[in-house]
């Protein structure tokens, strides 16, 4: 009986017509038929059940491959098509586009991927992987048989992005999508925007001041009336869809108004003290503070929980001090919701803590910094005005060493290369034979890399100025407990002899990691991490800047470490690219998605937890499904008891169809 | 802004807190704690002895505390504490 319902089904799909399916199999060069004997395919083909025609082409995806295909569905009036070539993900859309040319819908479009799940796994065996290929395109067949013409939806863009991140990469995609006349909502979680590039002394290999290039974007950022910026602030909720998201925006207030002149006479008089985070921690802020004078905006920020001003007002010495009357202690935490059809998340990076390697003594010796730590130390604007010196004693070093890769390159932290800090280490060396000419320094490295354009002749000049590189890990730092300089040791894998050298200073060139805020939004926004933890490109090579959910897109390091040059040109990528959206304005959507039956569902909700996009709502009674959300992944339809959701063209009856054709070879008894 | 910092701020020198002389005028006290119980940096702590007005008054615990908010003298409904900084010419 239910062998004849098939046959039915078969026979005649719903909208009543009788399949007319075309099959074609793709040399590929010999990527196929190398290891397919693609004959045997087409002959094969050619007697299952509905099959009008059966062809083989050596470039199926090429022009003349497409003509044919072209040509046999208005010839032989064609209705189902079936490609047996490489995956789906490299040629669905070429295909689609082919068939859709001679008025075909798209999903009467069947791939059998006979490269990726046969011809490349199964070389030089000819007979099994021919066999194999016979039954995949026999599933393919049994399926296109049962397919039906959707309607490709399409959802409208907001003309508005939202961007998470104020680094250097959030602020070159807010100044691009401005300048194309978006409207920009720029959110950024400290009081200033600026990033880690705002905390950088010069940048290598031009030796340019980070700020002075800087700090002019930045102003541009606070001036453009087209940049909405949320500083202080955090994203808490995504909703939504490409074109039409709906996000939360959680204010902190900063209980210093937009009077502010940022006179700075408050901070004079405030009592409360403690490290500056923009300082690393290696200078003195008060409780009511800018982070760093040429911050955006130009408003100083109170940190209440250090302020005395808890529950009550308690000291109102800042509050005497400004005459603007500017500060405002009644000020309370806002929820903003904002609608933006494009998001591009730069939240970037943060470095490694090198405390969990013992054998640098970083936290033990007071002469082992990081590099960031140093950064700040060479900078005029830093705790020191730019004076080279050594925390335990504040004396000018004579001896520094650098410790490349630490927490980079090494399998007991992260395997990964962090692209930076080289560089920034070689650039470091520099700044102090500048400042100290007669100082001596010492880089101990794995392998220099100096990929980037003018990298090597930077390396090369400070080799020339007698910064000593020295390759090899160094096993062991230990401290002199009187004079607190440092004794490091290494082995030099060039010469092969054992090193041991007394220095004032050792520098850790920390690497770049991903951070902890970054999974948050990761977990909100559905977006994919890498094993590295930094979120995952749609793909490596093609779409770099894309993120895998439709119209989110990556800027920066939140991507993966990389540095100034490439983080700014990333962003610009992800501008275009969310600007080529809203250009268009509207945006087509996965036409295979969920559909509910309400007469068979029991609203037990199981699919409302179960899926992963939240498309499924629940709402006067009823199941329902937001289908510019469903990404068509099916985990509803196999987990409702009921059998009360249908994916469509991914239907019981056409997965059993395929089933049927791979285990039992349809009628034909093959 | 909750970072934890583990070194010494290398401009710690640079950072100069006011330097605090407490007065109490105990006889004026009558005891109501205001000034122990609100003051931020937990400065006073009632004494055992016994005023005029026969009250406890506050005694101060660790003057270098202090870093004049003026909040003791402000809610003192007795007027019985001021603070004034201690003028040090070579550091105190």
């Amino acid at each position: 009986m239910a062998e004849s319902n098939n046959e039915e089904r078969l026979n005649a799909s719903k909208s009543g017509e009788i399949p007319r399916i075309g099959v074609y199999v793709c040399h590929c060069g010999t990527n196929i038929a190398g290891s397919v004997d693609v004959k045997k395919i087409v002959e094969y083909a050619s007697t299952l059940p509905n099959v009008v025609v059966a062809k083989d082409y050596r470039y199926l995806c090429s022009d003349p491959g497409q003509a044919i295909i072209k040509q046999d569905v208005k010839e032989f009036k064609l209705n189902r098509v079936v490609i047996a070539a490489c995956t789906p993900t490299l040629h669905e859309l070429t295909f689609s586009k082919c068939v859709e040319e001679v008025g075909l819908n798209r999903y009467l479009l069947t791939i059998a991927n006979i490269r990726e799940q046969c011809s490349w796994v199964h070389m030089h065996r000819i007979d099994e992987a021919t066999e194999k290929a016979i039954e995949i395109v026999r599933m393919a067949v049994a399926r296109a048989s049962l397919l039906e013409p959707l309607k490709v939806r399409k959802v409208p863009i907001r003309k508005s992005c939202l961007i998470i991140g104020g680094g250097i990469s959030g602020i070159q995609a807010a100044l691009d999508l401005a300048g194309e006349g978006f409207d920009v909502y720029l959110v950024e979680k400290n009081p200033s925007i600026g990033g880690h590039m705002a905390r950088f002394d010069k940048t290598f290999p031009t030796m340019d001041c980070s700020l002075c290039i800087l700090s002019p974007k930045m102003a541009d950022v606070g001036h453009n009336p087209k940049i909405e910026l949320l500083t202080n602030s955090e994203v808490i909720d995504i909703k939504g869809y490409v074109g039409n998201f709906k996000a939360t925006i959680l204010k902190k207030p900063r209980y210093v108004t937009k009077d502010c002149s940022a006179c700075g006479e408050c901070s004079k008089v405030c009592p409360e003290t403690a490290p500056n985070e923009f300082d690393e921690g290696l200078s003195t802020r008060h409780a009511i503070y800018i982070p760093f004078p040429q911050a955006v905006p130009s408003t100083y920020v109170i940190d209440r929980e250090l302020c005395l001003n808890k529950e009550a007002i308690v000291c109102d010495k800042c509050m005497k001090a400004c005459e603007r009357k500017a500060i405002d202690f009644t000020m309370k935490p806002e929820t903003v919701e904002l609608e933006v059809g494009t998001i591009i998340v730069a939240t970037g990076h943060e470095t490694f803590d090198p405390s969990e390697l013992e054998e640098y003594g970083y936290k033990k010796y007071a002469n082992v910094v990081t590099g960031p730590e140093f950064e700040r130390i060479l900078s005029p604007t830093g705790p020191t005005e730019g004076k080279v010196v050594r925390p335990s004693d504040k004396k000018v070093p004579k001896r520094v060493a650098f410790i490349q890769c630490v927490g980079s390159r090494d399998e007991k932290t992260n395997p990964y290369c962090s692209r930076v800090c080289c560089m920034y280490a070689t650039k470091q060396a520099l700044l102090i034979k500048e400042k100290i000419p007669d100082a001596e320094v010492l880089i101990f490295y794995i392998d220099m890399r100096a990929f980037g354009k003018g990298y090597e002749e930077f390396y090369k000049r400070a080799q020339k100025e007698g910064i000593r590189y020295i390759r090899g890990r160094v096993a062991e730092i230990s401290e002199d407990a009187k004079s607190k300089n440092l004794t490091v040791r290494a082995e030099d894998t060039l010469l092969g002899v054992a090193v041991e050298a007394e220095v004032d200073l050792v520098i850790l060139s920390v690497g770049l990691v991903p951070r902890i805020e970054t999974s948050m939004l990761s977990t909100i926004l559905n977006l994919s991490k890498g094993s590295d933890g930094f979120l995952r490109e749609a793909h490596p090579k093609l779409r770099p800047v894309d993120s895998l959910v439709d119209g989110v897109f990556l800027a920066g390091t939140v991507q993966g470490p990389k540095d100034i040059p490439d983080s700014v040109a990333q962003a610009s990528a992800a501008a275009q690219k969310a600007s080529i959206l809203m250009s268009v304005g509207e945006a087509e959507v996965e036409a295979i998605s969920a559909e509910i039956n309400s007469d068979l569902c029991s609203r037990c909700l199981i699919c409302l937890h179960i899926c992963p996009f939240n498309a499924l709502i629940y709402s006067e009674g009823k199941v329902e499904v937001l289908e510019a959300l469903c990404k068509g992944c099916g985990a509803c339809a196999a987990a409702c008891p009921s059998k009360a959701i249908k994916m469509k063209n991914f239907t019981n009856e056409q997965i059993l169809a395929e089933l049927k054709g791979v285990l039992l070879g349809l009628s034909t008894g093959v | 802004m909750s970072v934890k910092f583990w070194r010494t701020p290398l401009d710690s020198e640079k950072v100069v807190k006011p330097k605090a002389e407490i007065h109490i005028i105990k006889d004026q006290c009558k005891g109501c704690g205001y000034c122990i119980q609100y003051c931020p940096k937990k400065v006073f702590e009632e004494s055992e002895e016994i005023n005029a007005r026969g009250v406890h008054p506050p005694k101060i615990v660790d003057e270098k505390k202090c870093i004049i908010c003026s909040f003791c003298t402000a809610i003192c409904p007795d007027f019985a504490i001021y603070v004034k900084e201690k003028q040090c010419k070579d550091g105190c």
